[in-house]
């Protein structure tokens, strides 16, 4: 006998209805990874919608109480450990707040629940969130979760060390310019900071600081060089060898320059971002969301007058001046009942409300998941938003939602550990990555 | 025995190959209460500061339930281990089992074998039994890791037990069973307290399980607590709160060590025979 | 008690005299050992076995643990097309209708949908059907009995649909069914392939050992383990815990039992505490860097800052736990020697380094052996201080076996979990520490430590 789903679903939830005079209490609890002091809203936004549903209930005449339950965790690893392993006992949260690249994986193995049959899309306010936001929370064709928030990552720039090295005004002003037009490369960028460093102006080792760790960042000099994550027709994962030679490449040569130590990967953040607040490094990269850290904890006063950003260089004629955007997504768990999820979905409609949101984008310093955020006075009023924005934004991609994009993303990291510590030389490292991929996902997977 | 040696070289070698363990004590104890300014080594400042978090919460969150949940689960450890150690090793020991052997060297081979790797079959065996996420599956997986060296301990006491004892027991009339509990236990008290304080310290500890295992659970214990104050990538973190919250975190492991220090010596000494 | 550290001793023991006769089993005994045995074998034998079990499977985040449904999916049609499945059959499952008849409100009925908005659907749409679900349901939210809630008018649209398009079936019967009906041109041939094709639990696979034994990956952590697990061994459990203990020995009292402790220290430390106390001792900003600037010596991050010092320091950190294991034993052993001979040697005029080198070292062979045997083990598949200090970095320079498997199967950034994939790697450590313990069992004369029982009732 068929067992369909979506009625046995229905029936249990039809037999919760008969209830629905009496008074209903529900718990509500959400789990996010990744979220800081700085980004409590990511939760809290929840908690505001719940107390608003409660009000809407009571004009309404109904009687609903509910309580928000969060848990935020400040890293990714033990967060999503967590979650896989919650969901599979199942007793995870009814909304987990993550990266869009989880929905692939979590959504094939059954953990999460597609939001789209929850709430409607073409109402106010899901139907004024960027429709290529939407397009990063939507796999095998249906739509997983609503975008949360969304940002760019950036390639920051010493003004005082640049200006000490004898640029102009004019030079740094444009510097954003050349940068897009793919004028400026990665290789002027290695030289700038070689001079920097030549010069005394910033010490050896810290001309260039990147990332200290995984993370979508290092797809973005992939870009750089060519490189396609996948077929954006098919959604296949293409693994480019050629443009994993050329970033790789570009990182062992950093360190043969010395601008970057060959032991930076693996760096503690703290020490990374109190060098990056200190204007220590003479170019570095991070994302638009590090600004408000630097500000609130590293001390960092005068963000513009220090700090020039641009989009992460063009690394050879066949690349393009690039930043990732890894929005992250409230979904839906599959552990918990009909009528949690239900209202679960409809508290993250709710919190997606343009001002709701907007308190997370300007708290936080992420970008905002709609237009008509950007027309709260919060989200206007905000020098550094609005800029990322306009500069920014525009040039974004995502890393894409394919279940085994993972084992790419874990392979393409151990070829750039390897080529940079000098372990292997780049070309081999790029082959190794081929290899290994093809071998793992044999006809899922393109290697040019 | 060795009088006719020289004493003052051994102080020097024995003080320069303790000297990173003792900088690093020190200062622990030493950092708890007072201040260094950036990049030196000694202390210009005296203050209580980095004690706060014992009435402000807010500081490194609640110390004091997550104290009393680690003293909880260490509690449940001696409540585990000990009596399930003590009656198997008693039956290993003095009763003739099937495939006595193969147990035995079971035990062995398990004792050495910290069985951490094996972290995803125990959370499919949680799963099924529903504990994932619950203290209690902590506490009886963390328990039953122990059990091979609480058997193996207790074996090694009960051996040393006299059997004249035992015999003259049951050739009174008495049953084996009243034989163990009146003649036998009171005999191996030793390795009881012993075990009890091992199985206590583990219990203490331990950091890994209650975090993979229970990571959403409502009993967060102090060292999960303590790792959340320097995880993360966006909080500067304050090594002397850590510190002090350490030092408050270990100073009960401390005085129980230093009040059974001898008798944890026979059980290091038992423990190391297996 | 009997004891490795002291084989000549064992060797008296064991000439106990033994009885022939077999013994009835105990059932006390039996009775003694339940509880024992239950925890064991939940939480021990069952973890081995199902290791066992799962390192021979695709087992990961996206197969799900001991689930598996069958779904068709927009990509694994993509797929199926890649792998040669005609279009006409592809086009043909993705077909997708909602048609509103007698039959579909009937079963709308039948799953409990209100009745008021049914007669609405009938009097509205009846006979009629729609190319694309979201059109049908834009056009119930007009009438004026749709349902408040999106999930409850969503549910009640699904019942009119006809796909099988992301639609999870527990078994795949259930799928073969479905698609026999909504798609009867398919082939059974092509629709068992489908079939196959949509489950989403584990595979059974031998692939995870070919990948180990192919990936280049796996010498390095091999030669890290190897470099790990030697280095700690012998630089600490054994070289400087029969260095301190032969200068503990030699101590007064008080002062011996003092370092005792204090060597123990490490050993007792909470592992979190005691992580960062390393930290503290040699990041950037902490005491030995600050120390090497006033000296002049290269200052900086230790633990991650350079290959061999974060070598130096996870061996190190992991050497001071290992020691006192040593010095314990060793002193122990150093105890057991009869006192006379060290003052014969000393009447015989012989230098304490004669003394220790001619009398001392010759007696502690089988201690260093036993400490070698076990802490092997313990070092092989112990990575909670790595875990926690170096993690592994800089790079993975300092990646040892045991906290790739657990990294592996529980702990990465993308959450990409490879249950599959971690059991094998622990399986591996599985094998190596029964073949050694088996060894080592050999080598330790285990048939007189485990004697016959003293009374046989």
């Amino acid at each position: 006998m068929t067992f369909h789903m979506k009625s046995a679903a229905l029936a249990a939830l039809l037999g919760s209805v008969a209830f629905a005079a009496a008074a209903e209490d529900y718990t509500i609890t959400v789990w996010s990874g990744g979220t800081g002091d700085s980004s409590n809203y990511r939760i809290d936004a929840i908690s505001i919608a719940a107390e608003q549903m409660m009000r809407e209930a009571k004009v309404r005449g109904e009687d609903l109480n509910i309580t928000v339950e969060g848990q935020a965790w400040s890293g990714w690893d033990d967060f999503k450990q967590a979650v896989t392993l919650a969901s599979e006992a199942e007793n995870a949260p009814d909304i987990i707040v993550s990266g869009h690249e989880d929905i692939g994986p979590w959504s094939e193995a059954g953990l999460i629940r597609p939001i789209e049959d929850y709430v409607y899309f073409d109402t106010w306010p899901l139907n004024t969130i960027y429709p290529n936001l939407i397009q990063t929370a939507s796999f095998n064709g249906q739509i997983w979760g609503v975008p949360q928030d969304a940002e760019a990552r950036v390639m920051f720039w010493s003004i005082p060390a640049l200006e000490a090295i004898g640029w102009s005004r004019d030079e740094i002003e444009s510097l954003a310019d050349r940068v897009q037009s793919g004028e400026f490369t990665l290789a002027d960028m290695v030289d700038t900071v070689k001079q920097m460093q030549d010069e005394g102006v910033i010490e050896p080792g810290m001309g260039f600081g990147p990332r200290v760790s995984n993370g979508p960042d290092y797809w973005q000099f992939y870009q750089s060089f060519g490189g396609e994550m996948a077929d954006p027709e098919t959604g296949k994962l293409i693994v480019d060898t050629a443009a994993l030679e050329g970033m790789y490449g570009f990182f062992a040569d950093a360190v043969e320059q010395d601008v970057v130590s060959q032991t930076h990967l693996g760096t503690e953040w703290d020490v990374w971002h109190q060098n990056a607040a200190a204007g220590n490094y003479g170019a570095w990269h991070g994302g638009t969301w590090h600004k408000a850290q630097w500000q609130n904890q590293f001390g960092l006063e005068d963000f513009f007058g220090e700090v020039q950003y641009t989009l992460i260089p063009a690394g050879n004629e066949a690349g393009r001046a690039n930043s990732i955007t890894h929005p992250l997504v409230y979904l839906l768990s599959a552990t918990s009942t009909e009528d949690e999820s239900a209202i679960a979905a409809e508290l993250i409609a709710m919190a997606s409300a343009p001002d709701i949101n907007a308190l997370h984008a300007v708290k936080s310093a992420h970008l905002g998941i709609s237009e008509d955020e950007t027309q709260v006075p919060l989200y206007a009023g905000d020098e550094w938003l609005a800029a990322a924005s306009e500069r920014l934004a525009p040039h974004t991609n995502a890393i894409p939602n394919n279940s085994d994009f993972g084992t790419f993303w874990t392979a393409m990291y151990q070829g750039l550990e390897s080529s940079w510590t000098g372990a292997t030389d780049p070309a081999e490292a790029a082959q190794n990555v081929a290899d290994s991929v093809k071998k793992s996902l044999g006809d899922n997977v393109v290697v040019r | 025995m060795t009088r006719n040696f020289a004493l003052f070289p051994l102080m020097v070698v024995i003080i320069l190959v303790s000297l990173p363990l003792m900088t690093m004590y020190g200062f622990l104890i030493l950092d708890t209460f007072t201040d260094a300014p950036p990049g030196e080594l000694w202390p210009d400042e005296f203050t209580l500061r980095h004690w706060r978090f014992l009435w402000d919460m807010s500081a490194a969150g609640n110390v004091w339930m997550a104290t009393l949940n680690t003293a909880v689960l260490a509690l449940s450890m001696v409540a585990v281990v000990v009596p399930v150690s003590s009656l198997a090793g008693y039956a290993i020991s003095r009763l003739n089992l099937p495939y006595r052997r193969f147990f035995l060297a079971g035990i062995l081979v398990m004792h050495a074998f910290p069985a951490v790797t094996l972290l995803i079959g125990v959370f499919f065996v949680l799963k099924f039994t529903g504990l994932y996420n619950t203290m209690i599956g902590v506490i009886l997986v963390k328990g039953a890791l122990m059990l091979p060296f609480g058997i193996w301990i207790m074996k090694g006491f009960y051996d040393a037990v006299p059997w004249e004892i035992e015999m003259a027991g049951v050739q009174d009339g008495a049953s084996r069973l009243t034989v163990f509990w009146r003649l036998i236990v009171p005999q191996v008290k030793p390795g009881l307290v012993a075990l009890s304080v091992f199985a206590f310290l583990d219990g203490w500890g331990e950091y890994l399980l209650p975090r993979v295992l229970a990571p959403g659970s409502e009993m967060t214990v102090m060292s999960v607590l303590l790792n959340q104050l320097i995880a993360g990538d966006d909080i500067g973190f304050d090594f002397n709160l850590f510190k002090t919250v350490g030092v408050f975190y270990t100073l009960p492991v401390i005085a129980l060590f230093v009040i059974f220090q001898n008798r944890l010596m026979t059980i290091f000494g038992g423990g190391t025979k297996g | 008690m009997s004891s490795f550290a002291d084989p000549t001793l064992e060797g008296a023991r064991s000439s106990r005299p033994s009885r022939a006769r077999r013994a009835p089993v105990s059932r006390l005994g039996l009775i003694l050992m339940a509880p024992a045995m239950l925890l064991l074998t939940l939480f021990f034998f069952l973890p081995v076995a199902l290791t066992g079990v799962f390192a021979f499977t695709d087992l990961s985040t996206s197969t799900g643990i001991g689930r598996g449904d069958y779904v068709v999916t927009p990509n694994l049609l993509r797929e199926l097309g890649d792998r040669g499945m005609s279009s006409a059959d592809l086009e043909a499952v993705s077909r997708a209708s909602v048609t509103v008849d007698a039959e579909t409100i009937e079963r709308a009925r039948a799953a409990g949908v209100d009745g008021r908005f049914l007669d609405d659907i009938e009097g509205d749409f009846l006979g009629r059907s729609f190319d694309a679900p979201s059109d049908f349901e834009r056009d119930l939210r007009r009438l004026r009995t749709a349902p408040r809630r999106a999930r409850d008018l969503k549910s009640a649209a699904a019942l009119f649909e006809t796909s099988v398009l992301n639609q999870r079936f527990t078994t795949s019967d259930g799928l073969s069914a479905k698609l026999e009906t909504l798609a009867p041109e398919v082939t059974p041939a092509a629709r068992a392939q489908i079939v196959d094709a949509s489950y989403t639990g584990a595979r059974f696979t031998t692939e995870n050992f070919e990948r180990l034994a192919t990936q280049k990956e796996t010498a390095r952590l091999v030669a890290n383990t190897f470099l790990y697990v030697g280095a700690t061994l012998s630089l600490f459990n054994v070289g400087l815990g029969l260095f301190l203990a032969v200068v503990l020995f030699y101590t007064p009292k008080g002062m011996s039992s003092l370092f005792s402790t204090l060597w123990l220290l490490p050993r007792i430390t909470p592992v979190v505490l005691y992580a960062v106390m390393w930290k503290w001792f040699t990041w950037e900003g902490g005491f030995l860097p600050i120390l090497a600037e006033q000296v002049g010596l290269p200052s900086f991050n230790y633990m991650k800052g350079s290959v061999v010092t974060a070598w130096a320091t996870m061996i190190t950190l992991n050497g001071f736990i290992g020691a006192s294991f040593g010095l314990i034993l060793f002193s122990g052993a150093l105890r057991a020697i009869p006192v006379q001979q060290l003052w014969a040697s000393e009447v015989d005029g012989a230098s304490r380094w004669q003394q220790v080198r001619r009398i001392i070292l010759p007696q502690m062979r089988w201690p260093i052996l036993f400490v070698t045997a076990y802490q092997t083990l313990s070092l092989l598949s112990s990575y909670e201080q790595i875990w926690l200090t170096t993690n592994g970095g800089p790079g993975r320079t300092t990646t040892v076996w045991a906290l790739e498997a657990f990294k592996t199967a529980l702990s990465n950034y993308t959450g990409n979990l490879e249950y599959g994939m971690g059991a094998a790697m622990a399986l591996v450590l599985v094998v190596v520490g029964l073949v050694l313990s088996l060894i080592y069992l050999r080598l330790f004369k285990f048939n007189e430590l485990v004697g016959r029982p003293k009374i046989e009732i």
